[in-house]
């Protein structure tokens, strides 16, 4: 179609209907990838903060010859993680934009022979999903094993501190806290 | 560490005597040398069973003639739960003539263990996950976190292997780069990451465990690799022949004992039994003086083992 001008119609509406799909509060809600890691890493940091804090309340994990001491003090963080956590909800770490991000990142793993080789390795002793409570700071349990995590996924994914780490259990991730053996946030069907 | 209950300490009692049976019984291969460096690998052994039991009796019955100074754990060092009572159980019990004697355990995280094993001193990992140690001057051991094989760690391993110029650079961790064992067999996605830094450093050895069998393998881009996923667990039959093994053992329990010497590493697998399951020697990768016809990671057979 063409106005009396010579304009055609057809690039006009398009470009009147991209102006008004920029502007919408779906594309909005996009955040751009870095944005939404930026965050995510403040979240994590966030915990971070609060671990370094809540620990100086527990006994100190420290080197000992007594694994008694080694429990106590996991348990006795946990619990100090628990009440200052009493509101956390699955979702405030692994916000909706992080889970969009993430999967992304993830599944760019899962392609091609290596691919192949990092979904072997995620097979690989994975704990049962019906054996793992996925309870924001619930306790991992301790007769299960920890998933082994591909090289290839920590690569792409942001890096954590020192004590706070990903793991998986099937195709559920998990933000697992080793200080006090804690799950504090899980993303499930991480993986297709 | 805590003592064990008094009729636990009749047990060992009456299991260090067995051991100093099955010790006479044994033929050691290894030189025995003065001076050289002695030590133990054993692997997956955290049950607190007793097939565990078993090889922790043999393992001690040699020691009498082998004063291997420390012993390596590649992984699974306490299965299942790992509560107080099951260090005790897993470890405390079935190791203390051994670690009563002195005798040091460098141990590796397997994917059954708690990150927080590294806190617990008779495991030496100095609150590390993954870290490094230098029993002597000329070799350099790295312990690794092969669950959990981030960025951070790959530089580390970079750095210090880098800084450990010509020294003897042994890496243990549970999850073998090569294996021919069915049940989890090679993990190539580790052996991406870390046999590139292993070829360009020059690592000599390499030894793992996770499945549970003993296989030697043939040298692999020079480096040899070993799985001792045998020490307390034991999948029977479950070695493929897929063309990797220089020697294999899935019909029982077993451990490695090996001494260094110069740019040789002897080393000798011993059954549960006491049998020896296999011997040789190591040479030292990149040594300056090495033959022409043996290359890097070559492992020697000894005809008949020596009384």
């Amino acid at each position: 179609m063409q106005t009396s001008r010579g304009w055609s119609v057809v690039p006009v509406l398009a470009l009147i209907l991209a102006a008004m799909w920029v502007t919408s509060p779906a594309a909005q809600a996009q955040k751009p990838d870095a944005k939404v890691l930026t965050e995510f890493k403040a979240k994590v940091e966030a915990y971070d903060t609060l671990r370094k804090d809540l620990q100086k309340k527990a006994p100190p994990l420290k080197k000992t010859d007594d694994p008694v001491e080694i429990a106590q003090a996991e348990k006795a963080f946990a619990q100090q993680v628990r009440v200052a956590r009493a509101n956390a909800k699955p979702g405030d770490i692994f916000t909706p934009d992080t889970q969009r991000v993430f999967k992304r990142l993830l599944n760019s793993t899962l392609k091609g022979d290596e691919g192949v080789e990092n979904k072997h390795v995620l097979k690989e002793d994975r704990p049962p999903a019906s054996k793992i409570p996925f309870e924001i700071n619930g306790e991992y349990p301790k007769d299960q094993p920890l998933s082994t995590v591909p090289p290839d996924m920590l690569k792409v994914l942001p890096m954590l501190p020192e004590n706070v780490q990903y793991r998986f259990v099937g195709k559920h991730l998990l933000l697992y806290c080793t200080r006090g053996n804690l799950i504090i946030d899980y993303m499930l069907n991480a993986i297709p | 560490m805590r003592t064990p209950k008094p009729n636990t300490l009749t047990a060992l009692l009456v299991s260090v005597l067995a051991a100093g049976i099955i010790a006479a019984a044994q033929d050691l291969t290894l030189p025995r040398k003065q001076g050289s460096l002695k030590f133990a690998v054993i692997g997956d052994t955290g049950t607190g069973d007793s097939n565990q039991a078993r090889v922790a009796k043999v393992l001690w019955g040699t020691h009498q003639n082998f004063p291997y100074e420390f012993a390596l754990m590649v992984g699974d060092n306490i299965y299942g739960a790992d509560n107080p009572r099951d260090y005790e159980k897993k470890f405390e019990i079935p190791y203390k003539p051994i670690l009563d004697a002195g005798v040091k355990f460098y141990a590796a995280l397997g994917n059954h263990d708690s990150p927080n094993q590294r806190l617990y001193k008779p495991f030496n990992m100095n609150g590390q996950r993954f870290y490094s140690f230098k029993p002597k001057n000329g070799v350099r051991f790295f312990a690794l976190d092969s669950n959990y094989m981030d960025p951070e760690q790959l530089q580390w391993l970079e750095k210090e292997l880098k800084a450990s110029g010509s020294d003897w650079k042994i890496a243990f961790f549970h999850h073998p780069l090569y294996s021919s064992g069915e049940r989890h067999g090679s993990d190539t996605a580790l052996k991406d990451q870390l046999e590139p830094l292993f070829q360009k450093y020059s690592v000599d050895l390499v030894l793992t465990g996770h499945d549970h069998v003993y296989e030697r393998i043939k040298a692999q881009r020079g480096i040899t690799y070993f799985v001792i996923g045998n020490s307390a667990k034991l999948r029977k039959g479950d070695l493929e022949d897929i063309g990797l093994t220089a020697k294999g053992f899935d019909a029982g329990y077993g451990f490695m004992l090996a001494e260094l010497d110069g740019d040789q590493m002897h080393f000798q697998v011993i059954s549960d039994q006491a049998k020896t399951i296999d011997a040789g020697v190591v040479l030292r990768n990149r040594q300056p003086n090495a033959p022409a016809d043996a290359p890097p990671g070559t492992v020697t057979i000894p005809k008949k083992p020596q009384k």
